[in-house]
């Protein structure tokens, strides 16, 4: 049996310190403030990186530099005998396909197998958990990748956010998105089903926001994936949030009232490369097929 | 005494109706239980009577009665403003049926066979059909009529029938209360006793003048038009005119017509509405538009204006449509949306929310059926949304649904602006008609709408006395709060409004009257009573209401 490491980036919002935890490698998301280069979650905090927002400082967002994915690999390919590294959505970022470039090196291959299952944040992290389940039933890097890119559209994730202004100023919306009015208040409702985020539908208040969402997941744990009945055999549900927390945990008890016999799910902060995009303020609910 | 009323009588009767409603408009709109300076019932009846008393005038001496029930159905019908005005439409479309059957004399028996299909499509046309309206009055007049057949003498019989209306009328207060609250007879019954009182004198000889003038409509026309600008025509001549169809006019033919227009020229349209055809083109050669033209009916509403000559453009001119509309369904996107709005920054903040038509009017000018019906040509999409956001709209948008036949429309019953707002956000462009109606209902059932404007006469309603000039303060389900001042009577009705329904968000669009700093004032002040609410203050520039609020 063959030693699989398991890897993803920082948009997984696995900690350095929950990675050592696990036993697994996250690579930091860089980021560009104002001309100065910072690594989430290395010299960038969450605090630190929501008052660059608030200062309205611009802050960019880049991919982990060639040399620093190789020399990932590398690193653990000493240890171990396969690589499976699960990076961020495609669709959000280059940065899958770089790695996937850099997979096909000589030397990585049929050793090092990037993922490329569109996930993003809370279901990102689930995929992690998942291939370190698997890695530990004994299944190869590959089998590990082709199972969980065959299982990619078994997430689903509703964010509101609290304004349109960050998804504007990032350029970075869907013609979809862009058409949501900016005369009034509106609260925008996006999805990710894989690929993009892309607009879903719009409140005018946190409330029929938050209902919007709840609904939503309702709906996809109903159709798509088999049904409310018995559901906590099936499915994960997963909690996410920008900015402050204060408000996530009533949304997620507002939630789970309609999904009994759930274990408490995982509320963790959206990771900073989706934050940065929409802002402080959002709340995000997701669900992913267990496997 | 004659027992059969012949054709040219029944058109006269029919014109003495009109300008017999005409003469009593105001005294209708008198009638009007909420006293807010609104589009009233006298003046939307009167406006859909004359838009078929022009077409009927418009008609050879010699017509024959299909022409004349023809040209008085689709003019009413197309011309329709406001529930009563449409209710009026439904009545004549009712009646026509039955008597454009007939050889051109209609005796007693036909016109209570025609009353009976009047009442039978009005009430059809009103979802829920209210007792101590105009509809009771029309069934009063049916049910007295029936008592009657051709052995009767038609002077008696038309006497006995409007003396029983007047009764009917005269009750609605007992049937309804709030007439009766406000002292009054239902308005749009004595709309329709007006049009048969008329009908009677010229029965009995009196002498009046039947001529239907051409400019009755050129005001509101102005007012209730659809705003569109397009490139400008090359052709020297734009026109428009109606055909009532002499014979059958299939998709066929019609798409055939309109590629021979678009040979000719451009900006071609064609709209069938029953049994009319109204077209427009810019042309250099009218005449043979009109020769073609001839060959499928009789022409009616014929406007021609140069458009080089410049400087005096008759009305009818900017309604022409500024741009073909897309003949070709395969290039329609898959949504639009319709909406009536008045006022720069509310039409403002639904043109943002992707409104692709907006025709002015609601609060002070209910636009007409035939308004919506040139929205919706104007407009290249599957499914359009219509948002009447005037619950005395939405009968009007009804029927220019049921009256188009290439697109999916859906009218989802907004009675306030606010309601639109909702509705239109709550829209998912991956759900059906259907489905997104329904989750428009639910939005707009969300939100509570307070909106401030002046009484125009004293009255009585909801347990309020109220006086001329007062501020009132109107909620979804009547008036709330009633004053001497702007700001605190509006104050004193969102207190009512957040004690019913607690809201997260108070949404403020100030009227054309209110500047803004003092709009600032208000908001300011309500930001310290309901620390916990945000507030949002537009600019609406909206007439007559000082403020619109909506809270959700």
């Amino acid at each position: 049996m063959s030693k699989v490491a398991i890897m993803t980036d920082s948009n997984s919002g696995i900690t350095q310190a929950e990675a050592k935890q696990l036993g697994i490698t996250v690579l930091p998301m860089p980021f560009n403030v104002g001309g100065s280069d910072y690594f989430e979650d290395i010299n960038l905090s969450q605090e630190q990186f929501y008052r660059f927002l608030e200062e309205d400082v611009t802050v960019k967002t880049s991919q982990p530099s060639p040399s620093d994915v190789t020399a990932a690999f590398d690193r653990l390919l000493e240890e171990y005998d396969e690589v499976v590294h699960i990076p961020m959505s495609s669709g959000l970022s280059g940065s899958c396909q770089t790695a996937y470039m850099l997979a096909r090196e000589p030397r990585f291959q049929d050793r090092v197998f990037v993922v490329d299952n569109q996930r993003i944040s809370v279901t990102q992290r689930q995929s992690v958990l998942d291939a370190m389940k698997l890695a530990d039933n004994g299944k190869s890097g590959k089998e590990i990748r082709d199972f969980l890119f065959e299982d990619k559209f078994n997430s689903s994730i509703y964010i509101m956010l609290d304004t349109l202004h960050y998804l504007k100023k990032g350029g970075r919306i869907t013609p979809a998105a862009a058409a949501i009015g900016s005369l009034l208040k509106i609260k925008p409702v996006l999805t990710i089903q894989g690929e993009k985020l892309d607009a879903f539908s719009k409140a005018r208040t946190p409330q029929q926001g938050k209902k919007i969402m709840k609904d939503a997941i309702l709906k996809d744990i109903d159709i798509r994936f088999g049904g409310l009945e018995g559901a906590c055999d099936r499915m994960h549900i997963q909690f996410a949030y920008t900015g402050d927390r204060d408000k996530i945990d009533e949304f997620a008890e507002m939630v789970m009232a309609d999904l009994p016999g759930f274990e408490p799910p995982v509320i963790q902060p959206l990771s900073l490369s989706v934050a940065c995009h929409i802002g402080p303020g959002a709340l995000a609910v997701a669900c992913t097929k267990k496997i | 005494m004659s027992n059969a009323i012949d054709t040219r009588m029944f058109r006269n009767l029919f014109l003495a109706g009109a300008k017999n409603l005409e003469a009593k408009k105001e005294y209708i709109n008198e009638l009007n239980v909420f006293p807010v300076p609104d589009g009233d019932t006298g003046t939307n009846m009167t406006l859909t009577i004359m838009s078929a008393a022009r077409e009927v005038a418009a008609l050879p001496e010699d017509a024959d009665l299909k022409s004349v029930c023809k040209a008085m159905s689709s003019g009413s019908l197309r011309g329709a403003r406001g529930n009563s005005g449409v209710i009026l439409s439904q009545l004549f479309r009712g009646m026509c049926k039955v008597l454009k059957g007939l050889d051109g004399q209609i005796t007693i028996e036909d016109l209570v066979q025609s009353f009976d299909k009047a009442v039978e499509s009005a009430y059809k046309a009103v979802m829920k059909p209210t007792e101590g309206t105009i509809l009771t009055v029309a069934k009063g007049v049916y049910e007295k009529a029936s008592e009657y057949d051709n052995d009767a003498d038609m002077e008696e019989f038309i006497d006995a029938v409007l003396v029983h209306a007047q009764k009917v009328l005269d009750s609605t207060p007992e049937m309804l209360p709030v007439l009766k609250q406000a002292g009054v007879v239902d308005s749009g019954g004595a709309g329709l006793l007006e049009v048969l009182k008329g009908a009677q004198r010229y029965f009995r000889g009196e002498e009046m003048d039947l001529g239907i003038s051409d400019t009755t409509e050129s005001a509101p026309e102005e007012e209730g038009s659809v705003k569109s600008e397009g490139p400008k025509s090359k052709y020297t001549y734009d026109m428009a005119f109606t055909i009532l169809l002499s014979r059958n006019f299939n998709i066929k033919q019609e798409q055939d017509f309109l590629k021979y227009l678009e040979s000719m020229g451009d900006h071609a349209s064609i709209k069938v509405v029953e049994d009319t055809a109204a077209m427009t083109v810019h042309t250099d050669d009218p005449g043979l538009v009109f020769q073609r033209a001839l060959s499928f009916g009789e022409l009616t509403d014929i406007s021609i204006v140069n458009q080089h000559a410049g400087g005096k453009q008759a009305p009818k001119a900017e309604e022409a449509p500024a741009q073909a509309p897309a003949d070709d369904p395969s290039t329609w996107k898959d949504a639009g949306f319709i909406t009536i709005s008045v006022g720069e920054g509310i039409s403002a903040v639904f043109k943002d929310l992707g409104v692709d038509q907006i025709i002015s009017g609601g609060q002070t000018m209910n636009p007409s059926t035939d308004d919506i019906l040139h929205a919706i040509s104007l407009v290249p999409a599957k499914t359009i949304y219509v948002l009447p956001n005037n619950k005395n709209i939405i009968m009007a948008a009804n029927q220019a649904r049921d009256l188009t036949g290439d697109k999916e429309i859906v009218v989802v019953p907004s009675k306030t602006i606010p309601q639109g707002i909702a509705a239109i956000i709550s829209f998912a462009p991956d759900l059906s008609g259907e489905e997104n109606l329904a989750a428009m209902t639910e939005a707009m059932s969300m939100v509570a709408t307070g909106q401030v404007t002046y009484a125009v006469r004293d009255t009585q309603i909801d347990g309020k006395e109220i006086h001329e000039n007062d501020i009132m303060g109107i909620g979804d389900k009547g008036i709330l709060a009633v004053g001497k001042q702007i700001d605190e009577t509006t104050i004193e009705m969102i207190d009512i409004m957040m004690s019913e329904n607690s809201g997260e968000l108070i949404s403020i669009y100030f009227g054309e009257d209110i500047k803004q700093s003092e709009a600032e004032e208000l908001a300011k002040k309500l930001k310290d009573k309901y620390a916990g609410c945000d507030i949002e203050l537009i600019s609406g520039g909206q007439p007559i209401y000082y403020y619109l609020i909506s809270i959700e």
